[in-house]
């Protein structure tokens, strides 16, 4: 789920990237690490109602970005309770699911170029082991870009199926994986082409 | 390594002796020729080296034998030179636009440019608003239509103001509205010298040379309303 940025004059919107990044780092932890209660999960929830509506967002936008993370609750539910008890499984699917919500907050209030350039600030010091910061941002950069791109073959190929009444089932990922890979030769030139290295 | 060729006029194309070898096909086929007009055209039928030949120019290609100097660097030893003075427009778009929205992708063009924040933001609103896309900044770039991400690519390269642009079939994705409006562009707008690949045979002709391709050899070079027609006859 990418949730791309959507124009607004909030203070969510005008606060610094990097600051928004730094304290969605010590949300994540505080909300990871927590020993959760009952209360404790609803004020997580609160917290994150609470941003949306300081970011001026209709609450149909969250509750999209809820709709978008779906699966990841049936997906976690449904693994957690075969090992854990339903509390647990229950704490920890809050968890995830609020931290995916304020990660998705942060790129809707953020542009992606303001919170790369962050990320590229982040990383400069890490130079000295060898992390090229512009090379990291614009392999993210590349990597949100390209995900629709691959939704979008996936959806021909799914098209082309239809169109010709087959169905392959599973065996459709191979002309998807032939696409994106021709895709990422194009794509490779086009890098070239705007003079990356 | 022989004597390195003279070094060609700014805006020349000199090809000498050049094949391409590509899987063990010969793409392109002893290629020799010197262009220095403002808008060449390339016509061909499909698998004809055309576009082949587009790449070798900004260096995507390299050659198998024979050379290239495009306004004065060589495509193998000059490439990175040759890159910050050519621009190449792809048939898909879809493969150009490397950024997640619309505004993203042409500030891309302008990294490492040396410019202010202010003035790639200014060149970035012109460019856009050149292109009728002002009002999709910050739109997602998958979600534009076909034209309009054609648009895009080229308002990617263009930010850039390359000497030399290639464009390998900007029209073909786009409604007749926008072919005509890219084709005007590229034609009567541009500063920077051309070189189209295009099965727009009109577009072509109003190019100032035409070149024309055949099962990897360059068959014709000449004045394009003349080279057209003939291309036209032998199809008919």
């Amino acid at each position: 789920m990418i949730a791309l940025y959507r124009h607004g004059t909030s203070a969510l919107h005008r606060t610094p990237a990097a600051v928004k990044l730094l304290a969605l780092i010590a949300l994540a932890l505080l909300i990871s690490l927590w020993p959760h209660t009952g209360p404790s999960l609803a004020i997580t929830g609160g917290v994150v109602i609470a941003l949306y509506a300081l970011a001026l967002f209709p609450p149909t936008v969250l509750l999209r970005q809820l709709w978008l993370a779906r699966w990841i609750v049936v997906l976690m539910v449904a693994t957690q309770l075969i090992f854990l008890t339903p509390w647990d499984a229950l704490a920890n699917t809050v968890r995830v699911v609020a931290i995916v919500l304020l990660a998705g907050l942060l790129t809707l209030t953020t542009r992606s170029e303001d919170l790369l350039a962050a990320l590229e600030a982040g990383l400069v010091p890490f130079a000295r082991f060898g992390v090229d910061a512009r090379r990291v941002g614009l392999t993210l950069s590349l990597a949100i870009s390209m995900l629709p791109v691959v939704a979008g073959i996936a959806a021909r190929v799914r098209d082309a199926q239809r169109a010709r009444g087959v169905r392959l089932g599973p065996r459709a990922v191979v002309p998807v994986l032939v696409l994106a890979l021709r895709h990422a030769d194009d794509v490779a030139d086009a890098l070239s082409a705007r003079g990356a290295d | 390594m022989g004597e390195p060729a003279p070094a060609a006029a700014r805006t020349e194309i000199i090809l000498e002796n050049l094949s391409v070898e590509l899987d063990g096909r010969r793409i392109l086929d002893d290629v020799t020729v010197r262009l220095d007009q403002h808008r060449i055209a390339v016509i061909g039928a499909n698998g004809s080296g055309k576009s082949t030949f587009a790449r070798v120019l900004d260096g995507l290609i390299a050659p198998t034998s024979g050379t290239a100097r495009v306004h004065g660097h060589d495509v193998v030893r000059g490439l990175r030179e040759l890159r910050r003075e050519v621009g190449f427009v792809f048939t898909n778009p879809d493969a150009q636009i490397l950024m997640p929205t619309v505004a993203e992708d042409v500030r891309l063009s302008l990294r490492g440019s040396g410019l202010t924040r202010a003035e790639i933001d200014a060149r970035v609103a012109a460019v856009l608003d050149a292109y009728g896309l002002a009002e999709h900044a910050d739109a997602p770039a998958y979600s534009l239509s076909g034209g309009q991400k054609q648009l895009l690519a080229l308002a990617s390269v263009l930010v850039r103001e390359p000497h030399l642009v290639i464009a390998d079939e900007p029209t073909t994705l786009l409604d007749l509205g926008n072919a005509r409006r890219i084709a005007r562009h590229l034609l009567e707008e541009l500063p920077a010298q051309l070189v189209v690949v295009t099965h727009d045979l009109e577009f072509a002709a109003r190019c100032d040379v035409a070149l024309r391709f055949d099962a990897g050899r360059l068959s014709e070079v000449g004045e394009p309303a003349r080279v057209v027609e003939r291309y036209r006859r032998d199809f008919a």
